[in-house]
Order: C-alpha cells, then structure tokens, then sequence
C-alpha cells in the first residue's frame, strides 16, 4: 500500500457506524474516496467515484443492498463489492454473492480483519469467512435435495466440499493446504470455482426468467 | 395480500360461517318442497286459504332470514330461537289446513323445511340446543299428526340427530379457531421479539462494540468508558440471546438461528441459509452440548483461542462441529480428567447427545486445536430444505 492506495466507498445507512469504518480504513492508508446511505446514491456516486472497492452493508433502511450490487456488478467491472453486514440476514447475504459480490464480513469483524479484507478483495480474492462457507454449503445441499432443481443444479466436487467444510470451519487457506496435502493456490481455485458456480447458475437463472417473461433485451 | 385476508378472516371472522352457508342451503332447497307439496296438496286441504296464507309465512320468513343468516346479522340467539319457535307454530297450523283424514299421510304444510330451523339452533348454541330443538319440532310433528307411528319416529331421529351431529361440529369449528387465533397470537409476538432482536444486534450492539474499540484505542480515560460500554454490549447480548424462546407452530425451532445467538468476537458461527427445523427439546439439548464445547474451548484453549461453530443438514442427518484453534487437549487430558472423577465436558456431551440418539467425536491434534463433531441421525423426510432458502 504505497504508491497508489486503494480507494474505497462505505455504504451503510448508519452514519456513526459509516463514519467509524470510512475513519478506521483512511487511518490505515486507504482513500476513502465516497461514502453513501441509500441505494440510489450508493449507485450514482460508485459510478462516478469509481472506487477499487465497495463495503456494502446490505440493510440500507427500506432497500436492500442487493440491488445496488446488481447495479454496480454490471455498471463497474472492475469495482469488487465486500458485503459488511449485520448477523441474521442469511437469504440477503447469499442473494448479494450470486449478484456479484465477492466477499462477506460479519461487522462484528476486528478493524485489522476490516483492512485484511478490503485488501484482499482489492487483489481480487474471494474474502470467504467461516459464515459465507456455511451459508454457500447449505445452498448447495439445498439445490440439491429440491427436486425442483433436478440435474440442472450446480453441484460441488468432492474436494470442492471437503474445502468448503473446512472453510466454515474457520481454517485459513494455507491450514487448509496443509491439512489436504494441496497447494495454497489450489485451495482458491477451489473456493473460486465454488462461488463462481453459484452466480453462473443464478445468472442463468436470471436470463431464463427474463426470457420467459418477455424481458429479454 | 390473500394470507393476510386469511388471517384477518380467522382472527376476526365467524368460524361457522361454512356451516351457516350449509344451513341456508338446506333451507332453500327444503324451502323448494314446501312449494310443490302446497301445490300438489291442494284437494288434501279442508282450508286452502289458509295453506297459500302459511305459504306465504314461510317464504316470508325464508326470504328475511336467508340474507341474515348469510351476512351475520341474524346470527342471534333472539332471532335463531324466534326461527324454532315460528316453525313450530306454523308446522301446528296443518292441524287447521289438512283434512282430518289426511293428518297421518300428507305431508304437514312445512315439509322438511322445518328441520332448517333446529340445524340453525345447533350452529349457533352447540350440540344440546341444537338436539332439544330438533327433539321440539319432532314432539310438534307428532301432535300434527296425532300418532307416533313409523314415519313419525323416523322424523323425530333425524331431526334429533341433525341437530346433534351439527351443533358438535359447530363447537368443535369454535374450538379450533379459538386454538388457531392463539397459535397466531403467539406467531405475531414472536415474529416481533426477532424483529426487536435483530434490530438490537444491527444497531445498538454495533454502537456498543464501536464504542468499545475506539475507546481501548483512545486509551487514557476512554478506557474506561470502552469498559462500561463493553459490559453492557455483553448483557445485551445475553438478554437478546437467552429471552424465552417461543417455538414454531409445531413445537419446532429453528437451530440455526438459534446457534447464531452464540456468535461473539471469539466465536463464529456458520449455518445454512434455509431454516433448520428440529423438535424444541432437541434443539436446547444440542444448543447445551455446543455451549459445554465452547465454555472448553474458553477454559482450556487460551483467552486468545478463538472458535468455529459450523450446522450442516446432510439428507438424513445433522451435523454441527466446534472447532478451536487453541492448543489442543494433549493425550491423555480428557481420561485423565475423567479418572480423577471430575464430570468432564466429555461425558456430559456424550450423554446428551446419546440421549437424542447421535454421537460425539473428538478431533485433537496437540498444537492445532480441537475439533468436537456432534452428529444427530434424522429420518429421511424430515428435512425441509424448500422453508426460507434463498430461491430466487
């Protein structure tokens, strides 16, 4: 973090709780570059501040942050949304993954867990945290035992599982590597792979939807 | 909007209403005999007049009480006795219109519209109302006819029991829907004590441990602040946590957020997004073996040692592990403590969950933590992955 930082947006309809975030990420050599309160400004100002990285709580008053993260997702591709959230809001958190978000942090998180985050979503890596392991896992078993779903589901491997388990139970990726015999980089790719099926089936979900209801652009 | 009508109509409604409607059918197409047999009956009357004045009674008193009956305003005990009453009365009348040699085989001037008016009775008042009405209108009949004979009886143990079986079900309909209007009650208050809940954990409780955070970093006199503001954080938590937990319609609860009251700086706590539904009983007994594996991880791990608390639901079985990353128990410690006759947190999670029919596994490797695997056996079926999952 020297040259250029990495600059940010913190969007929360809490000020006293924005205002402490937007502060603990500037003192440690982050550029705060926007903050936000509500949907509608959290997608104008993204798009003209265009910030490396958004921290999105998701329960903005009436609104939920998912809508902005769908706007952002497909307005600013190379803006990458960290979902800061509250516990208790599971359907919104996996919702906020399958539009596009990267990471999920409880904000109960350290300040230096904050930063560690932000950082590694800057870089592009999945933040995945214990509680989004277990939130990813459940979705997959429940796809899978619906028969609505039927073989269209997406499934995980057995090794993707096996990573996924020891995820949400809180082992690093390099604990993981360690315990599994594989490397630190496979350990990734397989959390990447993990997400990256969820939000391409919803995609496709999405765009069977839009066709059906004749809203296909 | 159609469930919230629903709920209106239970909370607010009639729960007789069906039946009421079932009664003002039976009184239009009984209503319907009692105009043929008139007609068809004329050359049986000694008084025709008076048949077609009777006639006119009756359709009168069908024509004021079906609209009453169905909208709810005639549902009165005043009008429904007047109803049995005035049916007894004109029945009465056939002893005027018939033929002296016609009372025993033509039918009386009600017909079997008369036995509309002890089915009201039996709605309304319940099952003895209703039997004593119909016995009424039955005593009637025979008087009209002036013998007990076969038909007579006949009439008598229908009108008896219709009035019976109605005025049973009518109590039993009430009796529901007093459970039902509870049940939701209950529902309704529960669903705002998560509500308040969840509001506490976003709000205040994030004020609370801000406060907390940059006092300790403020240092000097803040200190002592971020002290007052963590104890109260902590009781917060607790009374948001420990409040009586009301449980679902069936006695259920949902585990995961359950387990989720049990997340604090040192502790994660990872469930599926779809609710975890399991008998209340089995819930407070898994919670009580995770809290025994978390109390270890605080008493034997290190203050520092932090801890993962992960509820899986497989096809037909449950599975919640507790993980540390503490020291992990050296070889021997858990026997050894075992042997000294203290009452381990093994034995005690044991013999919780074998008593709900699981298991207990214990993960330790010395320097890489602890690992408690609790796993419950569920029939298959009893999952209900499609409650409040994140379909879109």
């Amino acid at each position: 973090m020297t040259e250029t930082p990495i600059s940010v947006m913190v969007v929360d309809d809490h000020p006293l709780w924005r205002d402490g975030v937007a502060r603990d990420l500037s003192e440690r050599g982050f550029e705060v570059r926007a903050t936000a309160g509500d949907v509608a400004s959290a997608v104008r100002i993204a798009s003209a501040a265009r910030p490396d990285v958004v921290l999105m709580d998701l329960n903005l008053g009436t609104a939920s942050g998912v809508e902005a993260i769908l706007a952002i997702a497909k307005d600013l591709p190379d803006t990458r949304v960290l979902v800061l959230s509250a516990s208790g809001e599971h359907a919104d958190v996996l919702e906020a993954v399958k539009a596009g978000a990267s990471g999920y942090l409880v904000k109960s998180a350290s300040a230096e867990e904050l930063v560690d985050a932000v950082q590694r979503t800057a870089e592009g890596d999945p933040v995945f945290t214990a509680g989004l392991a277990g939130l990813v896992l459940g979705e997959y078993r429940r796809m899978a035992a619906s028969p609505e779903s039927g073989d269209e589901a997406p499934r995980l491997t057995e090794r993707e599982t096996e990573v996924m388990r020891l995820v949400a139970k809180g082992l690093t990726a390099k604990q993981i590597a360690t315990r599994l015999k594989i490397s630190h980089r496979t350990v990734e790719n397989h959390v990447r792979s993990t997400l990256r099926k969820l939000q391409l089936h919803s995609r496709i979900d999405l765009v069977r939807y839009a066709i059906e209801h004749g809203l296909d652009e | 909007m159609t469930s919230k009508q629903s709920r209106d109509r239970i909370l607010r409604g009639d729960p007789n209403t069906p039946l009421w409607v079932g009664m003002v059918a039976l009184r239009l197409v009984t209503y319907c005999f009692a105009v043929v047999a008139t007609i068809t009956h004329q050359p049986d009357y000694q008084r025709p007049w008076l048949s077609w004045v009777m006639l006119g009674g009756i359709t009168a008193w069908t024509a004021y009480t079906v609209p009453a009956y169905l909208r709810g305003y005639g549902r009165k005990p005043a009008i429904v006795y007047t109803d049995v009453l005035l049916t007894c009365a004109m029945l009465l009348t056939s002893l005027w219109i018939l033929a002296p040699e016609h009372y025993i085989l033509t039918p009386l001037i009600t017909t079997v519209w008369a036995s509309s008016a002890p089915v009201a009775l039996a709605v309304l008042r319940g099952w003895p109302h209703g039997f004593a009405a119909g016995l009424l209108v039955a005593i009637c009949t025979a008087v009209a006819r002036g013998v007990i004979n076969l038909d007579v009886t006949r009439d008598a143990v229908l009108l008896c029991g219709a009035g019976l079986v109605i005025g049973m079900s009518s109590a039993q309909a009430r009796a529901s829907a007093e459970q039902l209007r509870r049940a939701l009650r209950t529902e309704a208050a529960t669903a705002e004590r998560e509500r308040l809940a969840r509001s506490i954990h976003d709000s205040v409780l994030q004020v609370l441990a801000r406060v907390r955070r940059r006092g300790n970093e403020l240092g000097g006199d803040a200190v002592e602040l971020a002290t007052l503001a963590g104890e109260q954080e902590i009781a917060l938590r607790k009374l948001v946590s420990s409040g009586p937990q009301e449980s679902g319609p069936a006695g259920e609860t949902d585990l995961g957020g359950r387990l989720q009251m049990l997340r604090s700086p040192r502790v994660q706590v990872a469930v599926p997004g779809a609710e975890v539904l399991v008998a209340e009983e089995v819930a407070s007994e898994l919670l009580a073996a995770v809290g025994e594996a978390l109390t270890n991880v605080a008493n034997h791990a290190g203050p520092d040692a932090h801890a993962w608390v992960l509820l899986e639901e497989l096809p037909n079985e449950l599975v919640i592990s507790v993980r540390d990353d503490g020291p992990g128990i050296p070889e021997g410690r858990l026997q050894a403590a075992e042997a000294e006759g203290r009452l381990g947190i093994a034995r005690s999670m044991c013999g919780r969950m074998s008593d709900l029919g699981g298991s207990v596994e214990l993960e330790t490797t010395p320097g890489e933590g602890t690992e408690w695997e609790l796993r419950l056996p569920r029939p298959a079926g009893q999952r209900r992955a499609d409650g409040k999952g994140a379909k879109r």
